[in-house]
């Protein structure tokens, strides 16, 4: 291989998806609202995705409790830019220590990255317990700290308002935002990937034992990769909140994850472009049945509440039956598919 | 005081071993950790609710059936098709079942909650000692001692349940030896249904209600027994399960008030620490499939 295909190689998937931003941010433009929510939705889902294929692709652990580093960047974001005057009315039996959080005001950029650093710092709390599994055990572990965030949210009420909803979040995810975020998480996630420790994580995602035999401090990677996409997925969740401005403590809980679930295992997890591919697609198929539930292809006539859900389940079951590894398998998108063959990372 | 708090953590513990029995029976023979469970116990008690202007055995009788019928069917729909692959991926399947099976009843008969008027008979209370115990509690304790007992003698006994246990131990090997798989699953999980049913019937006469959603909880519930307990192993499961029924009722009855509400987030977090600290459970002998 001579140095310039290596080069292409290495650069070419993080700039098509890249344009693949551009070209989704593009559309939203240029369309009628509805298009522009839609887009805006599926840009999000693409930051979280890719920030859990960046640990899930590379180390072959399924994650079930993103959501809750979501929650963590979506709430963050909430006590930095709902305007103080607001906040002091909607917190007013917060708890001497926290007082702090009813006078903190910052610029939206600021509780976007302040929101990805609090997701990290409960990504490194949880990261000796993530360094020891894997498998199902990790499956379990992760879906209890979901159980876990969510309880906190739910019944804190005082701090997070439970249930009732967080309001008065000024509206500040723009499409360039959403599809700014959307590129520079894919370039981390491909950076990490080709990295070092991304390529040893990936080796003992192939053969654990011949991994650690030959040296690779797994947990270590582990960890690396763990708290790393936390980062991103708290950027999703701030990203939620500024373009939502209201949700509750039963946003981030089963049905959100469910739907990521569903978006990274139909792209193909162990692929970023796979990944990337489902979080846009996913999407695009949730608001097409949203639609089809509601009746804009039956000649209005309304479908009973819970048929999306219905066919997205199959969906997901067709999937993991006919293509376990989802639809790009462990394939990366490339301009020059022949070349590639033989080779294919 | 004690004896009233020990009393209420025995129920509780003895509903949470059903709970965990059913997952943990699953789970050994197939390496899969089932989510649909908690919406085989959600039909279990729709069922209750679909006959409760018949007399209370009607109920009963239909719940075990809906929950076999429905427990098959997602063996054969959906889990048949997936039978060699990961654990990872039968529990992402699961979790597409249970929203499928969740979807299918809130479109058809369950849109909304629906109430459930208990037996008059169960809300009775009798005092011993000092000590109420209610009617409920009771018929609860007799009916999972039961199942408990009719299962440990079918898996003891009988040759479908040396098939189980052989299965559970080494799939492949049971098979070459004669053991017929499809039969084999199929019966696990027609057992795992009559486990669900007796599960969503007591929850119906706890709760008085049913709704779509009902299953979520008793899921989470039998999921954390089968972890503590070792997963691969029904008695170690059934012990476990009977663990968090006592410890949560423990912490219910100590924790400060304001702390209730957290419950949940302590006995997650002692989840994640059995796993790391013994992965194939607290009170099981054997190594535990990893991955």
């Amino acid at each position: 291989m001579t140095n310039s295909t290596r080069i292409r190689r290495l650069f070419e998937t993080p700039i098509l998806l890249v344009a693949l931003m551009g070209l989704v941010a593009l559309i939203a433009v240029f369309g009628d609202p509805t298009i522009t929510r839609v887009t805006v939705q599926a840009l999000i889902a693409v930051v979280f995705v890719a920030g859990l294929s960046l640990f899930s692709g590379n180390s072959g652990v399924m994650s079930f409790g993103h959501v809750g580093f979501m929650a963590i960047g979506a709430y963050t974001t909430a006590y930095l830019t709902i305007p103080v005057n607001l906040k002091s009315s909607m917190f007013s039996d917060l708890p001497e220590s926290l007082g702090f959080l009813a006078t903190i005001h910052a610029p939206f950029p600021i509780a976007v990255l302040v929101g990805g650093l609090a997701a990290a710092v409960l990504a490194l709390v949880t990261a000796p317990i993530m360094a020891r599994l894997g498998g199902l055990q990790a499956g379990i572990a992760t879906l209890a700290l979901l159980v876990i965030v969510f309880t906190v949210l739910n019944s804190w009420t005082d701090v997070t308002r439970g249930s009732s909803s967080m309001i008065g979040l000024p509206k500040s995810t723009t499409i360039w935002w959403a599809a700014g975020i959307a590129a520079l998480v894919i370039v981390i996630a491909w950076a990490y990937k080709k990295s070092r420790s991304g390529l040893q994580l990936q080796a003992s995602r192939e053969d654990y034992l011949a991994a650690t035999a030959s040296g690779i401090a797994v947990g270590r990677h582990r960890v690396f990769a763990w708290v790393l996409s936390s980062i991103p997925v708290g950027f999703a969740g701030a990203l939620y909140a500024g373009f939502f401005t209201t949700f509750n403590s039963q946003t981030f809980f089963l049905s959100l994850t469910f739907s990521f679930i569903v978006m990274i295992v139909l792209g193909g997890y162990l692929s970023l472009s796979g990944a990337v591919i489902g979080a846009l697609g996913v999407s695009v198929l949730q608001e097409i049945l949203r639609r089809f539930q509601d009746g804009a292809f039956t000649g209005g006539i309304s479908l009973p509440a819970g048929i999306a859900d219905l066919i997205l389940a199959a969906v997901l079951l067709f999937v993991l039956v006919k293509a376990p590894l989802g639809l790009m398998g462990t394939r990366e998108l490339r301009l020059f598919r022949k070349r590639s063959i033989g080779s294919a990372s | 005081m004690i004896l009233q708090i020990i009393v209420d953590m025995v129920g509780l513990g003895a509903t949470y071993a059903l709970l965990t029995i059913g997952i943990a029976l699953l789970f050994g023979i197939l390496g899969l950790m089932n989510f649909a469970y908690g919406e085989i116990i959600m039909i279990g008690a729709f069922a209750m609710y679909l006959f409760k202007d018949y007399p209370w055995f009607v109920g009963v009788l239909a719940a075990v059936v809906f929950a076999v019928v429905v427990s098959v069917l997602t063996e054969r729909l959906a889990f048949r098709p997936l039978r060699n692959a990961d654990p990872v991926t039968l529990m992402i399947a699961s979790f597409a079942v249970s929203l499928a099976l969740q979807s299918v009843m809130r479109m058809t008969v369950l849109p909304r909650t629906q109430g459930v008027p208990p037996q008059p008979f169960l809300t009775e209370s009798i005092t011993v000692f000092g000590i109420r115990v209610t009617v409920l509690q009771i018929v609860t304790l007799v009916l999972c001692g039961v199942l408990l007992g009719g299962l440990a003698l079918l898996m003891k006994k009988t040759p479908l349940g040396v098939q189980l246990r052989a299965s559970a131990e080494n799939f492949q090997v049971a098979k070459s030896l004669g053991v017929k798989g499809s039969f084999v699953i199929m019966s696990a999980f027609a057992i795992a249904g009559v486990m669900a049913a007796a599960s969503g019937v007591i929850l119906v006469a706890r709760q008085g209600a049913v709704s779509a959603e009902m299953g979520l909880t008793p899921l989470l519930i039998g999921i954390v027994g089968a972890v503590v307990g070792g997963m691969s192993n029904l008695k170690g499961a059934a012990l476990g399960g009977l663990l968090l029924g006592m410890g949560t009722g423990l912490l219910e009855a100590t924790l400060p008030t304001d702390l209730i509400a957290f419950r949940d987030a302590f006995l997650y977090s002692a989840v994640m620490v059995v796993l790391v600290i013994r992965p194939q459970g607290l009170l099981s002998g054997t190594k535990v499939r990893t991955s």
